[in-house]
């Protein structure tokens, strides 16, 4: 029954994509999605509710007046995005439909200067707004609090003289009556002005300086001040912005209705203020985007347009739109405060691993693993210096050159390795290290991709980035943890990255998943192009190249295997697995002396970690109740280094039982006649003399690569 | 229904039951290095259980007694031969009481010299792993009907609750039952007023049983697993705590199938369980925190195992601490004894006994 269990759990996690589901919920655009969705949803229902709501004439109907309350949503959302908000927007409506009622109808004016001018007087009354706001500093609330009392007092006292004027005369003015119900195509006009305007504002908030001023002050007011931006100024135009935009709306609406009755812009600010909210326009400030309030606009229009159909009344209307108000915003702020660990709760996806029991490693004459405490009284070279030198490598002069967490290449000089310097300072952690024909270094940067230093120790990048693969959804173009490299005769550079998910510091959660999310990539420098030749491998690592110069092996640490991968010849694409079921999680591989190679095992496989990589649902839940520093972990505390010859035998392996003076090995170098040791979390590099009899004393590793003399 | 609908919500939101939060050692609690400090007084090997007769300090090692001079350092010296590994040992009587693989209880010596038990109350004894004399009596503890002193880890992952306490009187012959159905009673003291002071172990509790009274927690939400009492000078006691929960084991222990694969196909020193002895093993689960950082062990690294004593006051409040860290080697301790103005601590973790103040010196920290 346990068995047909895994056997399910396996096909479970083969067939269905867990990890997609945390990296489609962490795409920027699924906050869009979520509204986008509600419209669909109430789109549906309320077709379903009222038969025959939405033909093409209502559709009409409702888009001309969406051409209208859009603007108003539009002018709103940047007041919003930039961190305030406008409560005015009814009342400006009010008076700017007022002003060009009265132009029109009683000054009889001709349509064009009417409608500037009532576009002036929108932006002017918006100004008042933004002075008060933007330079005196009022609360955004308050302030259009009053001026949305203020501009009503206005509107009434002026209705009141000209009302019997405005109503008694109509204006002979065939614009005029075409922006009230004129079509293009059999679109009302104002919807094909309110798209442009749409597409102009897209525009201007994510692809101009303005926008992107905006954004920031909502983001973060005092760090858009400390960085420079017009703080002030930038306000106060959102709200003149705004009032802009509202008389447009009014224009069109007083070319289509031409009332000045006493409710007229009652109540708008909570329509739009509830689109805005609704299409997930944080109040607050920094988020949102036109799409959005487009998306939450055409809720809002179904449902008020529904709900008419329906026979509700204006009352009930309203109470339903302000429900929604209240309904999304707290959806709003608990999905910003809580997105974050959503995302990580989901994220993190573990996948089946079956490993069979490993072999034995008991000291019993014949076994090739068994422990002895060879590497526990090793040298010790640089130790409390450096710190983190995941790879070490000698350059033909002798010298020792090794990564450090603070992201510099440091060197110890030959003969004594007393010595140490920065030779590179680069940034991220240096892992894998490789010199080509022309001594330059090669080096896999952690978080930033492959890098060269020259012998003078200038540092170039070489590339940070492959080709984009189909399936997945993250954009996985960008290297996040290049490992380990190797240059194959024609000088083109094969490197692994272990994990496309995580970053340097989280590679412990992607062993935790072992999913394979890694990739061998090929950097040419001849041409400057970069390929993924192997995808889907778990952890790969501890590229080395093979004499035949068609092929290379790599470890895959999670999966405790190494494999041999043809590059050119008459094998060419064909991996072949070298060994696997390894006691140990194999970390980098290089060449030894005699033709063979060395691999070290940077942590040892427990049987408690095993059976929890055949319970992915186990380790899911780990990752979710515990904190990071409780999971069970793979035993990095403890590890060995083997060699191994091309047919897969583990010829002997070299311990340090405790991890007393090497806790974690993940990579060996040998050279003259020595073994030099590098750890992840090390503070140390160790240095250990191989017998005469197991290696060459003149071994150079630059010297045997590019067959030059020494 | 509701029950089983806040348990429902309980696991998925992992609230409640289905929450793996361990207290933190924290106030009186706070880790120092007084167990690390300590003088090695001797070596013992494999022991389980210490007692004091007033004079001399009595170490049950594997299947022998061995008698430790506490004034002078000395080669321990064996005093007895038993048929099988003793789990238990007090003074009681003029001679020892011993608890033989869990099995049996043996008198040696003294007046009642000879006499033996393997059942108490109709019921054989499964895992008798504390003894304390009282008077003419005598208290055991069989912490569990399931599993033997040995396969403490089991018992605790297979989350049993079935101990008991029983007094046994070798001169009436009288057993009688004092309480069942305990989640571990591993060690037994008596109060001035006559009141039993027991943990349970898996509780993370330790309780009082007054007579005629029902048994009540006097400390609870201990961040380990407690264990033996012994009187301290000046009233109170020192608790011996032998290990200390981790958030991992607490959440296996919400695994049931994870901990049937595991009971099933692995050793239990392998176990992500609680252990007696510092990790030897790179079989042994490894828990984030304790990855080593540029060549150290992280003292704060979540213990596999630990060095733990503290003295508890007469009202059952915790006093005082001593730690050995995870950074440390004198972990598990399961047994102390006051003797004047010493105290010793059996240290299974170093095979070792260990000798420290009991009252704390001016600025040690303790």
């Amino acid at each position: 029954m346990a068995h047909l269990n895994e056997t399910l759990t396996r096909i479970r996690y083969r067939i269905w994509p867990d990890h997609v589901v945390g990296e489609i919920l962490s795409k920027p655009w699924m906050e869009t999605a979520i509204p986008v969705l509600v419209l669909v949803a109430t789109f549906a229902i309320l077709s379903w509710l009222v038969p025959g709501f939405f033909t093409f004439a209502q559709l009409s109907i409702i888009a001309r007046e969406g051409g209208e309350l859009g603007f108003i949503v539009l002018g709103l959302s940047i007041v919003i995005m930039a961190g305030g908000v406008d409560l005015s927007v009814g009342s400006i409506f009010a008076v700017t439909n007022f002003i060009v009622l009265l132009l029109m109808h009683e000054y009889e004016w001709s349509a064009a200067p009417a409608v500037a001018v009532t576009i002036l007087a929108g932006m002017a009354l918006g100004a008042v707004n933004g002075i008060l706001i933007g330079y005196l500093r009022l609360r955004a609330f308050l302030t259009t609090l009053i001026t949305l009392i203020i501009f009503r007092a206005v509107y009434e006292i002026w209705t009141a003289d000209h009302a019997t004027a405005i109503a008694m005369s109509l204006p002979d003015s065939a614009t005029w009556d075409f922006l009230g119900i004129g079509l293009i195509r059999g679109i009302p006009v104002n919807v094909w002005l309110f798209a442009a305007v749409a597409l102009a504002c897209h525009v201007l908030l994510t692809r101009l300086r303005p926008g992107w001023h905006l954004m920031a002050i909502g983001g973060s007011r005092r760090a858009a001040y400390n960085a420079g931006i017009a703080v002030r100024r930038t306000i106060a135009l959102t709200y003149v912005a705004s009032g802009g935009l509202t008389a447009i709306a009014a224009i069109f609406f007083g070319a289509r209705l031409a009332s000045v009755g006493g409710n007229i812009g009652v109540g708008m600010e909570v329509t739009a203020l509830t689109a805005a909210v609704l299409g997930g326009i944080t109040l607050g400030g920094g988020r949102g985007s036109v799409t959005k309030a487009i998306v939450g606009l055409a809720i809002v229009l179904i449902i008020t347009n529904g709900m008419t159909a329906y026979s509700a009344s204006g009352g009930a209307i309203r109470m339903t739109l302000a429900a929604i108000l209240v309904a999304a915003a707290v959806i709003d702020i608990r999905w910003i405060k809580n997105r974050h660990r959503i995302i990580s709760s989901v994220y993190v996806s573990p996948d089946y691993l079956y490993l069979p029991p490993p072999p034995s490693c008991e000291a019993k004459p014949g076994n090739a693993w068994a422990v002895n405490d060879t590497l526990r009284g090793v040298d010790v070279i640089g130790l409390g210096e450096v710190e983190g030198p995941e790879d070490v490598i000698l350059d033909r002069n002798d010298n020792l050159y090794s990564g450090s967490r603070h992201g510099d290449i440091v060197r110890f000089l030959a003969p004594d390795y007393k010595r140490m310097e920065i030779f590179a300072h680069i940034g991220g952690q240096p892992l894998g290290l490789a010199f080509d024909r022309e001594d330059n270094l090669n080096v896999c940067v952690g978080g930033m991709g492959l890098y060269q230093v020259s012998p003078a120790g200038e540092v170039r990048k070489l590339t940070d980035e492959t080709n984009r693969s189909w399936t997945s959804v993250n954009d996985d173009s960008r290297l996040r943890l290049a490992d380990d490299l190797d240059i194959a005769d024609d000088g083109r550079i094969f490197f692994s990255e272990a994990t496309r998910r995580y970053e340097m510091s989280e590679y412990a959660v992607d062993a935790l998943e072992s999913r394979p999310a890694g990739r061998i990539i090929c950097h040419d420098p001849r041409t400057g192009s970069t390929r993924t030749v192997i995808d889907r491998l778990r952890f790969p690592n501890g590229i080395s190249m093979c004499d035949d110069g068609q092929s290379f092996l790599f470890a895959q640490t999670s999966a405790a295997s190494v494999s041999r991968y043809w590059f050119d010849g008459p094998k060419k694409g064909r991996i072949e697995v070298l060994i696997d079921n390894l006691p140990g999680y194999p970390d980098n591989i290089n060449k030894a002396s005699d033709g063979n190679y060395w691999v070290a095992l940077v942590g040892m496989r427990g049987p408690a970690l095993d059976l929890a990589m055949r319970m992915p649902g186990f380790r899911k839940r780990m990752t979710q109740r515990l904190p990071f520093d409780e999971w069970m972990f793979p035993n990095i505390n403890n590890g060995c280094v083997f060699k191994i010859n091309l047919e897969g035998k583990v010829l002997y392996s070299l311990w340090d039982p405790q991890g007393i003076n090497h806790p974690m090995i993940t990579s060996m170098r040998e050279h003259k006649g020595w073994l030099y040791l590098g750890g992840l979390s090390n503070n140390r590099i160790g240095r250990y003399k191989l017998p005469e009899s197991e290696a060459d004393p003149a071994y150079v590793q630059y010297a045997r690569r590019w067959g030059l003399p020494t | 229904m509701i029950a089983a609908l806040r348990s429902f919500r309980d696991r998925l939101l992992g609230r409640g039951d289905a929450a793996c939060t361990v207290p933190v050692f924290d106030g009186v609690l706070k880790p120092n290095h007084a167990l690390d400090r300590a003088t090695a007084w001797a070596g013992v090997s494999d022991p389980a259980d210490m007692a004091c007769d007033g004079k001399r300090l009595l170490v049950a090692a594997g299947e022998r007694v061995l008698e430790i001079d506490p004034a002078e350092p000395a080669q321990p010296r064996e005093v007895f031969h038993a048929s099988g590994r003793i789990t238990a040992i007090a003074a009681f009587a003029g001679g020892i009481a011993i608890g033989v693989e869990g099995l049996a209880v043996r008198i040696h010596g003294g007046r009642f010299d000879g006499t033996r038990w393997t059942s108490a109350c109709g019921q054989p004894f499964k895992c008798v792993n504390a003894i304390a004399a009282n008077g003419d009596t005598l208290l055991v503890c069989d912490a569990s009907r399931h599993n033997g002193p040995e396969d403490w880890q089991r018992d605790l992952m297979e989350r049993r609750s079935s101990g008991r306490i029983v007094r046994l009187d070798p001169a009436s012959g009288q057993e009688l039952l004092l309480a069942e159905k305990l989640a571990y009673p591993f060690g037994v003291a008596v109060e001035p007023d006559g009141s039993l002071l027991f943990p349970e172990s898996w509780k993370h509790r330790v309780v009082r049983l007054a007579p005629g009274k029902h048994p009540e927690p006097v400390l609870e939400n201990l961040p380990g697993y407690p264990s033996r009492l012994v009187p301290a000078q000046g009233g109170g006691f020192w608790l011996t705590v032998f290990a200390c929960r981790t958030q991992l084991v607490e959440f296996i222990l919400r695994e049931r199938k994870y901990r049937e694969i595991m009971m099933a196909t692995i050793a239990p020193e392998l176990w992500p369980a609680p252990q007696l002895r510092p990790p030897h093993s790179f079989l042994e689960p490894l828990q984030g925190g304790g990855i080593k950082q540029m060549g150290v062990l992280k003292p704060w690294a979540p213990p596999r195992s630990y060095g733990l004593v503290v003295r508890l006051d007469a009202g059952g409040r915790i006093r005082r601490s001593l730690h050995s860290r995870v950074d440390g080697s004198n972990h598990g301790v399961v047994a102390a004894a006051a003797i004047g103005q010493a105290l010793f601590c059996l240290s299974v973790g170093a095979d070792a006994v260990l000798r420290l103040d009991a009252e704390p010196a001016q600025g040690d920290g303790a």
